[in-house]
């Protein structure tokens, strides 16, 4: 079910980190998808930090419209305003085929507790490196280079990317036998 | 997908991004630019899986993107 994350909104304009919390682990999901038409040009991940950054900047200045989501539909506008300019920086292109802009998702606040168990308790079992490498990956939280990481764990930085790419699979499949789809399908190019 | 890209695409799947020296602009990675528009794409849908899978594992339930932007945040408040 969705959410008005606007729940935050008051918080977030007050200087409340926290609050800005709660709201980007419901909302960067959905933000991230709406940018789908520009995956293939632009990369998303630069666009989606800036946002968040921006939102944070300007939520003072957003004007509440009645409508649920005002800071999310907000932040989307600014995405894409930010993927265009990326677009223009870099010269690539979105392909005339392409889809056309998505609705945005329902953000969801609560988290569904059963998939989080799952997931850690397949963590878990991951073998020794890949397991290093992936928490590595996610204790960082996208403050170091990967050769860094690689280096505090005494791997090369191919074998890291290796052992990344080898703990995603081992997670994709021991989810799928917990009955979860899981993980990105080569087959058909998307996720469940 | 070659060796090469798998490669690449872990690296663009990281949330890891320089900045500009001088403008402080976050960067595309430089893999992202190494990648044809096949790898560019895979590397979207696995970042969304990532994410899921970071925020899930996370207490909060931020992703290594959702704990970066808040640590800048919170690394420029005053004290």
């Amino acid at each position: 079910m969705g959410s008005d994350l606007d729940q935050y909104l008051g918080d977030i304009v007050r200087g409340d980190s926290d609050a800005f919390g709660h709201w980007i682990a419901a909302a960067e999901p959905a933000l991230r998808r709406s940018l789908v038409r520009y995956r293939a040009s632009v990369d998303v991940e630069i666009v989606v930090q800036e946002t968040l950054l921006r939102v944070w900047q300007l939520a003072p200045r957003v004007q509440a419209d009645g409508q649920p989501n005002c800071l999310l539909r907000w932040a989307s506008r600014c995405a894409k305003n930010l993927a265009l300019d990326e677009l223009r920086r870099s010269r690539r292109f979105v392909p005339s085929d392409e889809v056309a802009e998505i609705e945005l998702a329902e953000p969801a606040i609560e988290a569904d507790v059963l998939l989080r168990e799952r997931i850690a308790d397949c963590q878990r079992r991951l073998p020794e490196k890949p397991g290093l490498a992936l928490q590595a990956r996610i204790d960082s939280a996208g403050g170091a280079p990967d050769e860094t990481l690689a280096g505090m764990l005494s791997m090369k930085l191919n074998t890291f990317h290796q052992n990344l790419a080898r703990a995603r699979k081992l997670l994709a499949e021991c989810l799928r036998r917990a009955g979860i789809e899981w993980g990105f399908d080569a087959e058909t190019g998307r996720t469940p | 997908m070659t060796p090469e890209d798998e490669t690449l695409i872990e690296q663009v799947v990281g949330a890891y991004r320089g900045r500009d020296v001088t403008s402080d602009r976050i960067q595309e990675h430089p893999a992202f630019a190494d990648l044809d528009a096949a790898g560019r794409e895979r590397a979207y849908w696995v970042t969304l899986d990532n994410r899921r899978l970071e925020a899930a594992l996370d207490p909060n339930g931020l992703s290594t993107t959702g704990n970066l932007v808040l640590s800048r945040i919170r690394a420029a408040l005053p004290r």
